[in-house]
Formats: C-alpha cells, sequence, structure tokens
C-alpha cells in the first residue's frame, strides 16, 4: 500500500520526535549501560535484565525489551530478546552478559551461545541490526504474523509503518528458506498488514553461508528491501498510484 | 491470429494489432469477445466456431497463450485497461515488412511471439496501458506497466530483479491464476531512511 507518511498517535508528537532523535537518547543508553553493573541472563529463550530507575527510563524510551510488572520499587526488570541482547552487546557495546551468574561472557562466546540455540539467530540479527542501524524501532511482529515491526520514534508517538519479513539466499542468489514459499503466503503477509495499515517490507538477507563467523555475517552480506504490494486493478483506474488498499477484501 | 474482416465500435481502438494497415486479433482477444458476444469467428471453411473450441485454443500453449493468460486477459480488459501482448507493436506499417519475404516470416511478424509460454517459468506477457479513450495504436506510448505470469510459486529476489532489468523502467506485476482468483503483486525496491 502507498503509505502518506508516518501515522503519529497525537497532534505534535511529530515535533516530540523531532526534538527528540533517536539516534541521541540511545547514545544515553549506552553511556548508563556501560556505567551498570547489572548483567543480562538467560531466562528461557531470552535474557533477564536486572535494571534501576535510570536505565529503566532509557530502556522504555529505546524500546528494547519488555518491562516485567513487579511490586518492587527500587528494581526493575526486562525480558530482552535474543536479537536485542546481542544488539546491546556486540553492537552498542554496551550490556554485560552472564550466562551462568557468576562470569561475564565475551562476545564470540555469546555469539556462538546464540548460534547453538537457534541456527537462525544469524539471519535475524543481521536483519535487526539492518533495521537498528537506521534508528528505526524494532519489536517482534509475532501478533501481525510478521516477524518484526518498526517505527519511526517510540511505539507511543507513531503507528508502525512497516511489517517486516526476513527472508535469506546464498551468494548465489538462491533463496535458501521456506518463507514465501507459495502464493497463500503472500497473500496471507499481504491482507493481515493491509488490515492495520502497514505495508510490508521484505528484506532479503543476500550472500548468507551457514558457516559464517560474525565479522563474516556483517561484512559479507547484504540485506535487500523491498516491499511487498498487492495490485487490485478494480480499485485503481484512473493512473494513481494506489496499490491495495487498507482493508480490502478480495 | 485472426484477421478483422468487419468490425463495428469504439472497442476496437484498443484491441488487435495493425499489420499492413490490416487488423488482427490474437486468441485472447478473441476468447474475450466471443465470450462477451461482441465477435464471431469463423474457421477456413467459413464455418462459425464455438466457445468451446475458442476456449481451447487459448488454452492450447501453441498461439501464445495460456489459459491462465487468457484469465488474466480478460480480467484486466474487462475492467476497461489496455492490454497488449508483451513487447510487441500495436502497428506495424507496410514498409517494414518485405513483400518478397516468404509467407513464413510475415505469419511470424503478424502473430508475434509464437513460442509456447512455459509451465512454471515466469512469462512477461502484457503490456498494460490505463484506461485511456485518446489510445492510439500508432503511438501508444509506454506501458503503464507490464504484467508477468508466475507459476506455482512466487519470483525469488533474483528472479524479480532479473525481469525487471528486462523490463527496464517499466514497473513489473507479477500475475498468479488460480481457479477464480487472479492476483498481482509486485515487490518495488525501497530505501527505509536512516533516521536521526
Amino acid at each position: 500500500m502507498e503509505l502518506s507518511g508516518p501515522r503519529w498517535k497525537g497532534k505534535n508528537f511529530a515535533q516530540i520526535a523531532n526534538s527528540n532523535p533517536m539516534s541521541e537518547i540511545i547514545a544515553q543508553l549506552q553511556v548508563c549501560l556501560s556505567n551498570s553493573e547489572s548483567a543480562a541472563l538467560p531466562i528461557g529463550t531470552d535474557f533477564l535484565l536486572e535494571t534501576v530507575p535510570e536505565l529503566t527510563k532509557l530502556l522504555n524510551r529505546t524500546s528494547f525489551g519488555r518491562q516485567l510488572t513487579t511490586s518492587y520499587d527500587s528494581k526493575q526488570y526486562f525480558q530482552l530478546s535474543p536479537e536485542e541482547t546481542f544488539y546491546l552487546h556486540h553492537f552498542l557495546k554496551c550490556l554485560k552478559v552472564s550466562i551462568d551468574n557468576a562470569k561475564l561472557i565475551d562476545v564470540n562466546d555469546l555469539w556462538n551461545f546464540m548460534r547453538n540455540r537457534s541456527e537462525l539467530f544469524p539471519i535475524y540479527y543481521r536483519a535487526y541490526v539492518h533495521l537498528r542501524s537506521k534508528n528505526w524501532i524494532v519489536k517482534l511482529g509475532t501478533k501481525n504474523g510478521v516477524d518484526y515491526v518498526v517505527y519511526r520514534h517510540h511505539p507511543a508517538l507513531v503507528h508502525s509503518e512497516y511489517a517486516v519479513v526476513v527472508d535469506w539466499e546464498n551468494d548465489k542468489g538462491e533463496k535458501q528458506s521456506e518463507r514465501l514459499r507459495v502464493w497463500s503466503d503472500l497473500h496471507c503477509a499481504v491482507r493481515a498488514c493491509n488490515g492495520v495499515a502497514k505495508a510490508v517490507l521484505l528484506l532479503n538477507v543476500m550472500g548468507y553461508e551457514v558457516n559464517f563467523s560474525l565479522p563474516e555475517l556483517l561484512e559479507r552480506t547484504i540485506v535487500d528491501e523491498r516491499q511487498i504490494t498487492r495490485w487490485v486493478p478494480s480499485q485503481c483506474r484512473d493512473d494513481c498510484k494506489l496499490e491495495g488498499n487498507k482493508g480490502e477484501h478480495h | 491470429m485472426a484477421q478483422v474482416i468487419e468490425k463495428k465500435g469504439s472497442l476496437w481502438v484498443s484491441t488487435g494489432v495493425i499489420r499492413n494497415s490490416k487488423l488482427y486479433c490474437h486468441i485472447e482477444e478473441i476468447g474475450y469477445l466471443a465470450q462477451i458476444g461482441a465477435l464471431v469467428l469463423f474457421d477456413e471453411g467459413d464455418n462459425v466456431m464455438g466457445l468451446k473450441d475458442i476456449f481451447t485454443k487459448c488454452a492450447d500453449r501453441q498461439y501464445g497463450c495460456s489459459w491462465e493468460s487468457f484469465e488474466a486477459y480478460r480480467h484486466l480488459k474487462s475492467l476497461g485497461y489496455i492490454v497488449g501482448r508483451q513487447g510487441q507493436p500495436w502497428s506495424l506499417k507496410h514498409n517494414k515488412i518485405n513483400p518478397n519475404s516468404d509467407s513464413t516470416v510475415d505469419t511470424d511478424l503478424i502473430a508475434g511471439r509464437i513460442e509456447e509460454l512455459q509451465i512454471g517459468a515466469a512469462n512477461l506477457i502484457f503490456d498494460i496501458h490505463q484506461p485511456n479513450s485518446k489510445f492510439k495504436k500508432t503511438d501508444p506510448g509506454n506501458p503503464s506497466f507490464i504484467i508477468c505470469l508466475v507459476g506455482d510459486r512466487p519470483p525469488s529476489r533474483k528472479e524479480v530483479e532479473d525481469l525487471e532489468k528486462k523490463c527496464k523502467s517499466v514497473p513489473l506485476k507479477f500475475c498468479h491464476v488460480s481457479h477464480d482468483n487472479v492476483s498481482f503483486f509486485s515487490f518495488p525496491k525501497v530505501s527505509l531512511p536512516v533516521l536521526p
């Protein structure tokens, strides 16, 4: 669908966002997290981080993780996804991680730890880096039937514009995943997302090899960005550029 | 391909191709018009061809058409779009055809792409122009977009890119036909901006 730009949730929210560039808030988070003694611990497939109010505020403002509500005031708890944990540890170099609650783990061991748990971790991490390094807010898109949803700024200020599906291929351009294998997969993604005014963004991690090291993953893959749009000819006949329609039913 | 002997009405402004000042129709155009009762087709023996025979020819794949491409044609044509075979000129003047060449070459030029539409492969099938009463076969301009018919599987990124190169700068839409449904998807390249 052709979006007419970001949908801000309130008057002046665009100005608020403009006055508070996400990159600056993230820089503040980096400083705060680097100075913190707290280390993230594995919990299920995610990671648990104990925080104090100043750090809590910054994690919330940059939309990393999910705060677990508790009845305690002095300490807060965040649940971080694997991509978020690794991004904060490896890319932003500010999060400490401990696997056994004793020793801190280094980036190579954490990389191996993540890879052992999920063979698709490198692909999703690559996509996550691609989006976050452009300063978009990235949240899991499970509820929308996609991998991620991305926001131009904090989700409290703006609706998400894109629902992201991640695909991947080797360096011969051969598709390696089972995503979007049949037409109903495309219909599904588009219908689900157009119904909530999101465009579907297809990120293709190109040149991926299973045995890549961490540096190779970032240096030797390229992320291709395409939109998946459905065109409904009966709805657009006057040389307009509308492709598909919010909430259309066919 | 059939030659139009007698025509009535403005639909011919954007249907059929002109070769040597004569008007010809491709099988999908014949199928569409016959189905709506706007055309009667005669065979060599001057017998009227029934819809069953015409539909069979549409599906035959020998005439640069398949049942799926016919469904796509019918869907778009009935909505008012101007639909031509991809890459084929709407009009060819007399002096572009050598009057001394053998008739097979002439037939090729008149009939255009005769090669079979391969099952399963992605085929560029139609050039589409927006509905336009001022459309001129002698000067159609660039198509608004090109339709690529795809089989069972959505195209991969590489396939999309390779096909886009063939279409040059004309937007490409991918068409999938299944039973009662004709859907169109496109995969335009975008560039997510770097935010402040």
